[in-house]
C-alpha cells in the first residue's frame, strides 16, 4: 500500500511537470490559434541560455535574467519573420510551421550555447522530506513538493491572468478570430509578441525545473512530445485541464510501468519495460474516442 | 389537372442549440416540381430549416415525411443517396480542386469502382469514369461554365463559384434541390442567369427546388409558393402574391417592436 | 517555342484523361525511363546506386505514402516510419518461416500488413480531427516500435530486435548486386506510382480531396467520410509498409526498429511539404532535397568555414543542418506552400511561353 501510495505521488509531480510544459502550448494556443510545436525546443534553448551564461561566468540570477531576454528575442524573432507572414493561413500550415521552428531552435541554441549536457544547480535537493518520511515512511522529495509548489502557483497566476484582466480578454478574442479581433482594434502583433514572450518565460521556467533533476541535455526538447496527451486530456485552451491532464498521465503512466510488464512477462517471458514511451499516447488516443474535446475544452460546433 | 404529390412534408419541426431555439413548431410541405422560396430577415433560422432538410441537424421535435413515408434519423450521406442535394450560403466548394473535379465529387453517388479497381485504372473503373464524365460535361454545358472547367476554383469569382457549387449539385440528378441564397452577392445580371437556369432546371429536368433568398423580385418572379419565417416561427405560407399583402409578412420586414 | 501545345487535341474523354496529356511530357517520360533503366546501370558508380539512387526512390515511395493520407486526404500523420517498421519486419517474417516463398508475394504482404496496422490506428479517425489525429498516429508511431522490440518474436529472438533481411531469388537468379537491386526497386516503385497516380485521379482521389478540403461539405454530397479515411490510411500505410520493405531488403539488409524512429517519421513528413502536398512528382522532388541536403551540407560547410578561417566541428555542422532543415520548412510554408511540385509547374507554364513574355 506504501509503495502504491509512493507511486501514485510520484506520477503526480511527474505529471505536474508535464502540465508545466503543456502551459506552454495552452497559452500560445489560447491567443493565437497556433499549436506551437516548438515548445520543448523553447525550453532546451532557455535551459541552454542559463548554463551557457553561467560558463561564461555569469552568477544564476543574472543568467537566468539573461536567458528571459533571450527567449524575449526569440518571441520577436518568431512573430516578426514567421508568424506575420502566416497570418492567414490554415492551422495546420501554422502547425507545419512551428514543426520548422523547433528544428531551427534545436540547432540554434548549442551553437550559442555548448552541446555538453550540464547540470543546473537550483540549491533543492532532490531528497525525502525527513519528517513526512518519518511520520508515514513515504518519500516525498524536497525538490518534487518546491517543482510542485512553483508550478501551481504559476497556474494561479495565470488563470488569474487570463480571466480578470483586459489583457487575458484580448488574448482569448485573438484566439477565437483574428480578422475580428483586428477589426475591433486589437493590436494582434503586440498581443502576440506578449504571448509568446510569456510562453518563453514559462518555458524558462520549464528548463530550470527539468533542467535540474535532469540536466540539460538535448532529450529536453522532445518534452514536447509528452506534453500531447496532456494537452489532450486537459484540453487545448484550458489552464486548468492541463493541470488535470498532467496529473492524470502522470500518476496512470507511472502504474501502468510498474504494474503491466510483470503481467506480460508472465504470459511472454521476457523484458517488457519501457511502457511509458507509448503508454500516455494510447491512453490519450482511447480517450479521444469518448471525449474528442478533451475534459475542458470546447465543444467544436461547424456552422455550415 | 392532377393533384401533385408531396415530396417533403414537415411537421412540428423544433430545433434548439443549447440555449438557443433556432426553429420553433415549424409545419410546411413541399410538392413534387415546384419552387418552394424559404424567406424571412436574417437569423430567422432558414439556413437551419435546410440543415434539417438535408439530415445535417436533426430536430429534437417533430417528424419529417419523405415522399410520405416517416424519414428516420439520417445522416447528409445517407440523404443524399436519396436524391437530396444542396447548396450553401458560404459557398462550400472544394478549394483545391479544379472545377471539373468539383463537379465530378458531386456523382460521387452514382459512381461505385472501389479503389482497387481505380487504382488499376481497369475496364469498369475507366469506362465508368468516362461516363460520368460525360453527364459531367452536360451540367456544364446547361451552366455555360465550358471556359473554366480546367480551373482550380480558389481562382474564380464568387459569382462562378456559385455557379460551379450549382454544377456540382446538379450532377447528382437530385430529385430535391436545395438552394441558400444562390444569388447572394451577385449582380443583376448574373442573378438574371442564375434565374433563367433555376427555372430550367425546374421545368425541363422537373427537379423540386426549395429556395432560400432575400432577392423578393426574385421570389415573387420564380417562386410557386412561399414559406416565411421570423425568429424560427413560421409567420406565412402560400402564393408569394397572397403574402406580400399579409401584415405579420410586412411588419416582420418592416419591423416592429417584439 | 519547344513546349507548345498548339495542335494537340483532345477528342475523347479517354485521351483527356491520360497521366501525360501533353505530347512533350509523354516523350519526356520516356527519355527519363530510358535513362533510369539502360543509362544508369551502365555509368552510374557503385556509391551512386547504393547511396543515392536507390533511397531516393525508397524515399520517394514513402513520402508518396505519406502524400496519400496527409496531402490528398488532409489527415497528419506522425507515424510513417512505424508503418515502414511493420513492412519491413512482417515481410521479413514471411521470408523467414514459409519455406520456398517468392521474395514478392512476401514483400506484397508485408505491405498488408502495414496496411492492417494503418487501418487499426485510423479508426478512431472519424472521430478525431487534427490535431488530436497526430497525436493518435504518434501513438501508432511509440507503440509500434516498443512492440516490435520488446516481442522478440517479430526479431527471430535476436537482441534488441535486429533483423538481418533475407537473400533475394528471383527465378533462381539472385538479386544481390547494387545494379540488380536498383533494378529491382525501380520496377516495383514505378508501378506503384503509376498505380498511384490512377488512385489519385479516379473517383477515390477525389473523395479524399474533398474530405481534405470541407469534410461536412463531403459529407452532404454523398461522400462516406469513415470509408474515405480508412482507404486512405489503408493505402497510404501499405505504401509507407512497401518503402520499409525496399528499405530492409534492397537498401541497408540490416535494420532494427530504433531506425525506424520518429525522426524518420518527420524527415518523410518534411519531404512532403517540400516536395509538395497533393502532388506526384513532389515526392521525387521532395525526397531528392532532403537526401541531397545532408551531402550539400557536409561539403560545402567546412570550405565554407576555410574561408572564412572560422573552425566547424563535426557537432556543429549537424546543427546547422537543423537550422537550415528547419528555416528551409518555414521558408517553403511562407513562400510556396506547395512546395517545389508548385515552382516546377510555375516553371512549366512560363516554359510554355517562351521565348515570348506573355
Amino acid at each position: 500500500m506504501l509503495f502504491f501510495t509512493e507511486i501514485v505521488i510520484s506520477g503526480i509531480f511527474s505529471g505536474l511537470m508535464y502540465a508545466l510544459v503543456a502551459l506552454g502550448f495552452v497559452l500560445i494556443f489560447k491567443a493565437s490559434g497556433v499549436f506551437n510545436f516548438a515548445q520543448g525546443a523553447m525550453i532546451y534553448c532557455a535551459a541552454l541560455a542559463v548554463v551557457g551564461l553561467i560558463d561564461i561566468g555569469l552568477p544564476m540570477w543574472l543568467a537566468v535574467i539573461g536567458s528571459f531576454v533571450f527567449m524575449v528575442f526569440i518571441g520577436f524573432g518568431t512573430q516578426r519573420f514567421m508568424l506575420s507572414k502566416l497570418v492567414n493561413q490554415p492551422p495546420i500550415t501554422l502547425f507545419m510551421a512551428t514543426i520548422g521552428l523547433s528544428f531551427f531552435l534545436d540547432g540554434l541554441g548549442p551553437i550559442l550555447f555548448g552541446s555538453d549536457v550540464r547540470p543546473i544547480n537550483l540549491g533543492i535537493v532532490d531528497e525525502p522530506i525527513q519528517s513526512i518520511m518519518d511520520n508515514t515512511g513515504i518519500g516525498i522529495s524536497k525538490f518534487d513538493l518546491t517543482a510542485s509548489g512553483i508550478i501551481i502557483l504559476l497556474v494561479i497566476v495565470l488563470t488569474l491572468l487570463f480571466q480578470y484582466t483586459k489583457i487575458g480578454r484580448a488574448l482569448r478574442a485573438v484566439a477565437d478570430d483574428h480578422q475580428a479581433a483586428l477589426s475591433i482594434g486589437i493590436p494582434l502583433k503586440n498581443i502576440w509578441t506578449i504571448v509568446w514572450c510569456i510562453a518563453g518565460f514559462v518555458a524558462l521556467i520549464a528548463g530550470l525545473l527539468w533542467g535540474s533533476r535532469n540536466g540539460v541535455q538535448f532529450a529536453l526538447s522532445l518534452t514536447a512530445l509528452k506534453a500531447l496527451p496532456v494537452l489532450i486530456l486537459g484540453g487545448f485552451t484550458s489552464v486548468p485541464g492541463a493541470i488535470i491532464g498532467g496529473i492524470i498521465i502522470g500518476v496512470s503512466e507511472k502504474l501502468a510501468e510498474i504494474y503491466i510488464p510483470p503481467v506480460l512477462q508472465d504470459a511472454f517471458g521476457g523484458n517488457f519495460g519501457g511502457i511509458e514511451s507509448w503508454f500516455a499516447y494510447v491512453f490519450a488516443l482511447v480517450f479521444l474516442l469518448f471525449r474528442p474535446e478533451g475534459l475542458f475544452g470546447e465543444k467544436h460546433i461547424d456552422r455550415v | 389537372m392532377s393533384e401533385a404529390k408531396t415530396v417533403l412534408r414537415l411537421e412540428n419541426i423544433s430545433l434548439s442549440f443549447g440555449g438557443v431555439k433556432a426553429l420553433t413548431n415549424i409545419s410546411f410541405d413541399v410538392k413534387e416540381h415546384e419552387i418552394r422560396s424559404i424567406i424571412g430577415p436574417n437569423g430567422a433560422g432558414k439556413s437551419s430549416m435546410l440543415n434539417v432538410i438535408n439530415g445535417v441537424y436533426h430536430p429534437q421535435q417533430g417528424t419529417i415525411y419523405f415522399r410520405d413515408k416517416v424519414r428516420q434519423k439520417m445522416d447528409p450521406t445517407q440523404a443524399a443517396r436519396q436524391g437530396i442535394a444542396r447548396t450553401f450560403q458560404n459557398i462550400a466548394l472544394f478549394k483545391g480542386m479544379t472545377v471539373l473535379d468539383n463537379i465530378m465529387t458531386g456523382r460521387n453517388t452514382k459512381m461505385h469502382s472501389n479503389f482497387l479497381m481505380n487504382a488499376l485504372w481497369w475496364g469498369p473503373a475507366r469506362n465508368e469514369e468516362i461516363l460520368n464524365r460525360r453527364k459531367v460535361e452536360e451540367v456544364i454545358d446547361f451552366l455555360e461554365i465550358q471556359h473554366i472547367r480546367k480551373t482550380p476554383v480558389g481562382k474564380l469569382s464568387y459569382g462562378l463559384q456559385k455557379r460551379v457549387e450549382l454544377a456540382r449539385a446538379l450532377a447528382a440528378e437530385p430529385s430535391l434541390l436545395l438552394l441558400d441564397e444562390p444569388m447572394a452577392g451577385m449582380n443583376v445580371e448574373e442573378k438574371q442567369d442564375m434565374c433563367r437556369f433555376i427555372l430550367e432546371v425546374n421545368q425541363q429536368y422537373g427537379v423540386t427546388i426549395v429556395l432560400i433568398e432575400h432577392d423578393m423580385g426574385v421570389v415573387m418572379d420564380i417562386s410557386d409558393r412561399v414559406v416565411v419565417l421570423d425568429y424560427g416561427k413560421k409567420i406565412g405560407d402560400g402564393l408569394p402574391a397572397d403574402l406580400m399583402k399579409n401584415p405579420d409578412v410586412i411588419s416582420a420586414y418592416l419591423g416592429t417592436n417584439h | 517555342m519547344l513546349y507548345r501545345e498548339a495542335g494537340q487535341y483532345k477528342v475523347s474523354y479517354q485521351s483527356d484523361n491520360q497521366i501525360f496529356p501533353i505530347l512533350q511530357d509523354r516523350i519526356g517520360i520516356l527519355i527519363i525511363l530510358a535513362i533510369a533503366v539502360f543509362a544508369i546501370p551502365m555509368f552510374a558508380s557503385e556509391y551512386m546506386l547504393n547511396a543515392i539512387l536507390v533511397p531516393f526512390l525508397i524515399f520517394s515511395l514513402a513520402t508518396l505514402g505519406l502524400n496519400f493520407l496527409t496531402g490528398y486526404a488532409g489527415q497528419l500523420s506522425l507515424g510513417s516510419a512505424a508503418f515502414m517498421a511493420v513492412g519491413a519486419f512482417a515481410a521479413y517474417n514471411f521470408q523467414l518461416r514459409i519455406e520456398g516463398i517468392p521474395f514478392l508475394i512476401s514483400f506484397f504482404l508485408g505491405g498488408v500488413c502495414a496496411a492492417m496496422v494503418g487501418i487499426a490506428f485510423g479508426l478512431p479517425s472519424l472521430r478525431i480531427k487534427g490535431f488530436y489525429l497526430a497525436v493518435a498516429t504518434l501513438a501508432a508511431q511509440f507503440f509500434v516500435l516498443w512492440c516490435l522490440t520488446k516481442f522478440s518474436w517479430f526479431s527471430n529472438n535476436s537482441a534488441s530486435g535486429v533483423i538481418s533481411a533475407q537473400p533475394l531469388f528471383l527465378f533462381g537468379f539472385p538479386i544481390n548486386t547494387p545494379t540488380t537491386k536498383y533494378l529491382l526497386v525501380l520496377a516495383i516503385v514505378v508501378f506503384l506510382f503509376w498505380i498511384g497516380k490512377n488512385i489519385v485521379r479516379s473517383s477515390t482521389g477525389r473523395s479524399w480531396m474533398a474530405v481534405r478540403d470541407m469534410d461536412v461539405a463531403a459529407e452532404v454530397i454523398g461522400i462516406p467520410l469513415m470509408k474515405t479515411k480508412l482507404i486512405a490510411f489503408a493505402i497510404s500505410s501499405f505504401y509507407c509498409g512497401m518503402a520499409g520493405v525496399l528499405y530492409a531488403f534492397c537498401y541497408l539488409g540490416t535494420v532494427e526498429p530504433d531506425g525506424f524512429s520518429l525522426e524518420l517519421s518527420f524527415k518523410i513528413l518534411f519531404m512532403v511539404i517540400i516536395g509538395g502536398v497533393g502532388s506526384i512528382l513532389g515526392n521525387f522532388l521532395g525526397a531528392a532535397f532532403i537526401l541531397l541536403l545532408p551531402i550539400v551540407l557536409d561539403l560545402t560547410l567546412p570550405v565554407i568555414s576555410q574561408m572564412l578561417n572560422l573552425p566547424i566541428s563535426g557537432s556543429t555542422v549537424s546543427h546547422i543542418q537543423l537550422m537550415v532543415f528547419g528555416a528551409l520548412i518555414i521558408f517553403f510554408l511562407i513562400v510556396e506552400p506547395h512546395g517545389l511540385a508548385r515552382l516546377w509547374q510555375i516553371g512549366k507554364e512560363k516554359l510554355r511561353l517562351w521565348p515570348f513574355p506573355h
